[in-house]
């Protein structure tokens, strides 16, 4: 009953013979909301990669105990060549896959359902507009919807709220409180501040993986977890988490 | 004007029309895809690694463009596969390519005894002498490749724009990859026929960033280069026969002035547009 949907044991990982992620494990069950966090190169987006199956795993192994499941994933959008000549209507429709090996076009259903989920993401006025031209919340949007489009049972953001601005950022948050209740979500970021609200559970990657099974988390115990973040990155509002904290 | 009429008479003269352009058509399929992907540099070390190619098969008496072909698609899967392991400098990688190719050509063309008198021909290209055996390998292989993009236009732009998501999604990502590299260093060999290796590069992008003026998008950029690239090398052909000057220079330089001249009415148009409701809104 209670199995997970990807069980991550003792995995390292990194780039060609670098390490960048040791020994780290992890259970990812089905309504899972985890934060991600950790500091620059600790190995956030290594652990996210390996899950896709698009970075090599040195040592460990990572099962899916329910079955390979559908994964939708969402890239840094700094990694990602803005200019390339894609329009927002071709990169969602990236996300489907083909049913026709040798023809691989999209199936008119498949077609329509682009055009329904650019609706309901407010895009269509922009789906004949190439990747370039947009903003960059509705860049993030875009990507999100094609991470989406084909009902992933894991979904997995990398960095999603980069480049937008704070009434996107509260729109994101919404659809994502929203899928959850359809999917697993794992959010890496490297602002707890904003993501502690929203997310159920925290991870915290430093080469080595902390569990923290609560999205309450204090300088103190990210200390023991040897997982430097800056908690105080938020303007106006420092130590936001842990007032929150301490409210509850 | 009965003078611009008959030299459709001549069969060379036709044939150097009909080669320019199925030449356009095929340079602005492929052109599309490297300038998309930012690979120009690349292709420019498969071009001039070809000539290594051209003076070993001379040397060895073979039929140059096989041996240039060849060498190009050796050179192209090889850039692949070294920018997919990513530990070595790609760019570096390609500049060694690229003269070490040039060097071999050179040190081969030399140690032919007699003379070679195609040389001329593959470094600028002379599209008024081309075959008609040559013309139907050209327009074979433009017609391949257009299947091609047309059945695998969704993986093909996917797997240029984000390899990592199409890796997740299933594509074969390596196969596109590589099919590509090979289509890229043979419709560069195929060209080389018409503008020559020094020229060759520029047919694959200057009619595409022409195009981009007008759209960003892939699909709708292929037709318009290939129209620049058609109009191009046209107008190209007829004046380097009324001005009796090379055929593949004088596309070039052609083809560079269109972009400009393009260029120069996109913007006067956008400054035109900008001020428009402009002086509106302030009347």
């Amino acid at each position: 009953m209670n199995q997970p949907l990807v069980k991550i044991e003792h995995i390292s990982s990194g780039y060609f013979s670098e390490t960048v992620l040791k020994d780290a494990s992890l259970n990812i069950y089905p309504n899972d909301f985890i934060g991600i966090i950790g500091p620059n190169g600790g190995g956030k987006t290594t652990l996210v990669k390996t899950i896709l199956g698009i970075q090599p795993l040195f040592t460990g192994k990572i099962t899916f105990p329910l079955g390979r499941p559908a994964m939708g994933y969402l890239p840094q959008i700094s990694q990602i060549d803005k200019s390339f000549p894609i329009t927002v209507r071709e990169l969602v429709g990236s996300g489907l896959g083909a049913k026709r090996k040798w023809f691989p076009h999209l199936l008119k259903s498949q077609k329509t359902q682009v055009e329904k989920l650019l609706g309901e993401a407010g895009l269509l006025p922009l789906a004949s507009r190439p990747i370039g031209e947009l903003s960059g919340g509705q860049i993030q949007k875009a990507f999100l919807c094609r991470a989406i489009i084909n009902n992933p049972s894991l979904l997995i953001l990398d960095e999603p709220n980069t480049f937008v601005d704070k009434s996107f950022e509260k729109e994101l948050y919404r659809w994502l409180e929203e899928l959850n209740r359809k999917m697993a979500i794992l959010l890496v970021s490297h602002d707890i501040g904003t993501i502690s609200p929203m997310v159920k559970t925290i991870a915290c990657v430093n080469v080595n993986l902390h569990y923290h099974p609560s999205n309450q988390i204090t300088e103190d115990i990210l200390k023991v977890y040897n997982c430097p973040v800056d908690l105080i990155a938020h303007g106006s509002v420092p130590h936001r988490v842990l007032k929150e904290h301490d409210h509850e | 004007m009965s003078e611009f009429f008959s030299i459709f008479e001549y069969a060379f003269f036709r044939n150097a029309i009909a080669s320019a352009l199925l030449t356009s058509v095929l340079a602005a399929m492929v052109g599309t895809y490297i300038v998309s992907r930012k690979i120009v540099f690349i292709s420019g070390g498969i071009t001039h690694a070809s000539f290594g190619g051209i003076g070993m098969a001379y040397f060895l008496g073979l039929n140059p463009f096989l041996g240039a072909a060849i060498f190009a698609v050796f050179s192209a899967t090889g850039i692949e596969w070294i920018s997919k392991k990513g530990n070595v400098r790609e760019d570096s990688a390609i500049a060694i390519l690229w003269s070490l190719g040039m060097a071999v050509g050179i040190i081969f063309v030399f140690m032919t005894p007699g003379y070679t008198p195609d040389l001329m021909t593959f470094l600028f290209g002379n599209i008024l002498s081309v075959t008609m055996a040559e013309l139907i390998l050209l327009a074979a292989f433009c017609l391949l490749t257009a299947l091609f993009f047309w059945i695998f236009y969704r993986p093909l732009l996917h797997t240029a724009f984000d390899p990592e998501f199409s890796q997740i999604m299933g594509i074969p990502v390596a196969f596109f990859r590589y099919a590509m590299a090979v289509i890229i260093a043979l419709s560069i060999v195929i060209s080389i026929r018409a503008v020559g290796i020094i020229l060759v590069l520029s047919l694959f992008t200057i009619p595409q960033i022409t195009a981009m003026l007008f759209t960003r998008d892939f699909r709708k950029i292929i037709p318009l280069a290939a129209f620049w690239a058609a109009l191009g090398s046209v107008m190209g052909i007829f004046l380097s026969y009324f001005l009796n000057i090379p055929a593949g220079a004088t596309i070039i330089c052609y083809l560079t002035l269109q972009f400009l001249l393009v260029k120069l009415f996109v913007i006067s148009k956008d400054a035109l547009k900008r001020q428009g409701p402009g002086k509106v809104h302030k009347g």
